[in-house]
């Protein structure tokens, strides 16, 4: 029997509240490219970060070429043999190509560089990988899918036995990502182990010698490439149980609030249309990197937008920041709670009348009493706890974070509510509090539009669901046509009839 | 899935050190005063320390105005010096034109627009404040020494210093401007949307332009008023020396940042206030004082200030990472 270049034998994976992974199981071959897939969360990146000795596995076993072993750091991980080239390239932009490919590790004579075995060096290695760069080239001057092979070039300088590769198409076209598969191909030649994370599933039977499907942390199954089809590949990745998690309020749908058409932002967001009526909760997902925060930041004007019109009750507006959406009627929770959110060492007060401090104030005097009576409102509305105003906002727990983000823009009294991800990071609890807002926010005539990668929430809490792939939005599913596997067809552009 | 700890917020470790923060800065100032009364005699006299207020005065006006500028996250304004030098030599210079008043609010003017060309690259072209300051403040000295065509000017008034050096109920006209600016800044900062606008600025970037608040109008608009305030403040030095040099404002940049961040405003920007600033400076004046009365040597005194800054940028940088802000 042929022993595997890598096995991973039931790894367990917590976090205190959390648990990541909860046994696990991958082999992969010497000589064989293997596909590990699953949806955001699944767990793929967990797994890597154990292999790559970035995290310890709370139990299970790791063993190299039949050998148990501990991967206690990173470093460690390299002694083994193991490469990861991760999704953000880490290069110096103006070194050149072959002082990259041999960063930490330049060839040298005395305490020189010896740059003739330098440049023959990293000639050798684009060579053995097929990749036609110019070794003295300085890198920040090449495409991302230049840049991508020299990161490829660099992990694979150092003659790894394990290479993996997280999600490396993303940034690249289709073209490009066939040059980058010959130059799999031919690391599999040499009998490299190719660990290939992708969510784009046609790649992956183009190119997978086998397939580890991941789903909610566990293994949903593993399969040869021969005789498994895209569909199947969507039924492992979904196949879990939709439970009744958050239970969804009926309101009254009525007329159009928020209109977008032929939206594009120059970068990756095309020709996005979509529209979000009152009463009714609009939610938008797709894979990461999909362009739906983009578009959200395009419609409130803190992002680019080259083309498009917007119509707020069948205005046109044309909002160029924050403030002018909000006096539109838009206004937009972000994503990023810690960093675009919150202001953390401001008092809870002080971040929720932020946007309206001006009708709060008289002649730029703030009016404490108007604005105490404000904040205190809107905090009993959402039920933010511990209730103490001057608390400071970054003392409290995530979901009440949340709350208190969300409170500062009703108190605007928005025609539309932009959420992106607000769920993200908190406990369930408050995850339940923030869908019952969510529920009645709507009953009081507001359109939401819920951003979030997380199909049972997605399909529990909306009314209707667009679905964004790389850039473009497929027509909305309605609520009587939500399916998972249906969503993640259109989510891998794998769109099934 | 969600990876986020869920271990509560360190409420013990960061109140205590804040606590320790805000208890810091008047203790401080008793214990030096105590230091002042035990070494020497002349230093609890009524005139000492109308002296220590008065020379305070000058300096504190931009003390004021540099706290807006760490508060929004601007770093600091070193073009300092020079508006200070501009102020001076066009009140003195335009005084036989203008007037004495009408020469002291065209020098305010000049420098505050410096201030606004300071405000317009660092809050809109977003560059850096230390390198933008920097040169700026070379250009905006040049300018004004280039206008009135010499190196030094002198007071064509005698009498128009007089009001300044006169008194009201005892205490110096002086140090009355300097308590009117410190009541306003403090007001501006505290009460107004301006103010909250400021601080939410300097606490995130990013969260405040999501939150609809104004980032590069709020950040142009410190450097315009520590423009405003070298002006007033060379204006009043000018008047009170009867002669403008274009060094004249030279280490006030120095000695306004120390106080500012002696006082406990985060050079991290968001947090901190006006009267805490002037309490960083009246601590600072205090302690000069007091070395000066007890003999010890200027370059040791520069030492005791410079070691001082870093430890309060110090202290600020570990209670801002406990605080995990």
């Amino acid at each position: 029997m042929i022993v595997p270049a890598l096995e991973m034998r039931n790894i367990v994976k917590t976090f205190p509240g959390v648990r990541a992974l909860s046994g696990v199981d991958l082999m992969v071959q010497r000589g064989s490219i293997h596909a590990v897939v699953g949806e955001n969360g699944a767990g793929k990146s967990t797994l890597m970060k154990i292999l790559s000795g970035m995290y310890q596995p709370s139990s299970g076993d790791i063993l190299i070429d039949g050998a148990p072993v501990t991967l206690a750091s990173p470093a460690v991980a390299a002694h083994f043999g193991i490469a990861m080239v991760h999704q953000e390239l880490n290069l110096a932009p103006d070194l050149s190509v072959a002082e990259n490919v041999f960063l930490g590790r330049t060839p040298r004579r005395g305490p020189f560089v010896d740059r003739k075995a330098l440049r023959t060096g990293a000639k050798d290695v684009l060579g053995t990988i097929g990749a036609r760069l110019n070794v003295d080239a300085l890198v920040g001057g090449l495409t991302v899918s230049q840049q991508q092979l020299v990161e490829i070039a660099k992990a694979y300088a150092a003659g790894p036995r394990i290479i993996v590769l997280d999600e490396p198409t993303s940034s690249l076209s289709e073209h490009e990502s066939t040059a980058l598969f010959d130059v799999l191909r031919r690391m599999r030649a040499q009998g490299t182990a190719v660990i290939y994370i992708s969510h784009r599933l046609r790649e992956v039977l183009a190119i997978a010698d086998e397939v580890t499907v991941l789903r909610d942390g566990a293994l949903a199954g593993a399969r040869p490439r021969e005789g498994l089809t895209s569909e199947e590949m969507i039924h492992l990745m979904v196949g879990r149980k939709v439970t009744d998690l958050f239970p969804k309020q009926a309101a009254t749908i009525g007329e159009p609030l928020l209109e977008i058409e032929a939206l594009s932002d120059g970068r990756r967001v095309q020709d996005v249309s979509l529209t979000v009526r009152a009463g009714e909760i609009v939610g938008m997902t797709g894979l990461v990197g999909a362009g739906r925060t983009e578009v959200a930041r395009a419609i409130v004007g803190l992002g680019p937008r080259t083309a498009g019109t917007i119509r707020v009750r069948g205005h046109n507006v044309a909002p160029r920041n924050p403030a002018e959406a909000q006096r539109a009627g838009i206004v937009y929770v972000p994503e990023d709670r810690k960093r675009d959110g919150i202001l953390p060492t401001l008092c809870v007060r002080e971040n929720i009348t932020l946007p309206i401090l001006t009708s709060l104030s008289r002649l730029g005097w703030v009016r404490g009493g108007a604005e105490r009576a404000e904040a205190q409102g809107q905090s009993r509305r959402l039920g933010i706890s511990p209730s103490d105003p001057e608390r400071r906002v970054s003392l409290l727990s995530g979901g009440n974070q949340q709350k208190a983000v969300i409170a500062r823009w009703l108190a605007s009294r928005p025609a539309v509510l932009i959420l992106d991800e607000p769920t993200r990071g908190v406990d369930v609890g408050a995850k339940a509090e923030i869908h019952a807002i969510i529920g009645d926010l709507v009953s009081q005539g507001l359109g939401v539009l819920m951003i979030s990668s997380e199909l049972p929430e997605v399909m529990a809490v909306s009314d209707r669901v667009y679905v964004m792939h790389e850039g473009r939005i497929a027509p909305p599913l309605e609520r009587h046509e939500l399916d998972e596997r249906r969503i993640m067809a259109l989510a891998t552009g794998e769109a099934v009839t | 899935m969600s990876v986020a700890p869920l271990s509560p917020p360190r409420h013990s470790t960061r109140s205590m050190l804040a606590t320790a923060g805000s208890l810091a800065l008047p203790l401080a100032v008793v214990a030096v005063l105590l230091l002042g009364v035990s070494t020497s005699s002349n230093f609890l006299t009524v005139s000492n320390l109308l002296n220590v207020l008065t020379s305070m005065s000058i300096i504190g006006v931009i003390v004021v105005a540099m706290t807006f500028v760490l508060i929004t996250g601007g770093l600091a304004d070193l073009s300092v010096p020079a508006t200070v030098g501009m102020g001076a030599i066009l009140t003195l210079a335009l005084q036989p034109m203008l007037g004495t008043v009408g020469a002291f609010s065209a020098g305010v003017l000049a420098a505050g627009g410096a201030g606004l060309l300071n405000g317009v690259l660092v809050g809109y072209a977003r560059i850096n404040a230390i390198i933008v300051t920097l040169a700026t403040g070379t250009v905006i000295l040049g300018v004004a020494q280039w206008v009135v065509g010499g190196v030094i000017v002198y007071g064509a008034d005698p009498t128009s210093g007089n009001l300044l050096k006169g008194r009201v109920g005892g205490v110096p006209t002086i140090v009355l401007i300097f308590a009117s600016v410190v009541i306003l800044g403090h007001l501006l900062l505290s009460h107004t949307v301006w103010g909250r606008w400021s601080r939410a600025t300097g606490d995130s970037l990013s969260a405040a332009t999501a939150a609809a608040v104004p980032v590069k109008l709020v950040s142009a608009g410190a450097f315009v008023l520590t423009g405003i305030a070298g002006g007033i403040s060379g204006g009043l030095l000018a008047l009170t020396l009867q002669n403008a040099r274009p060094g004249i404002g030279q280490g006030y940049e120095f000695s306004a940042i120390t106080a500012v961040v002696v006082g406990g405003v985060s050079i991290l920007g968001g947090q901190g206030s006006v009267l805490r600033a002037v309490g960083g400076l009246i601590f600072i004046q205090l302690l000069t004082n007091v070395m000066t009365l007890t003999g010890v040597r200027t370059p040791v005194q520069g030492l005791a200030l410079g070691l001082l800054i870093i430890a309060a940028v110090a202290l600020d940088l570990a209670v801002r990472k406990r605080g995990g802000a």
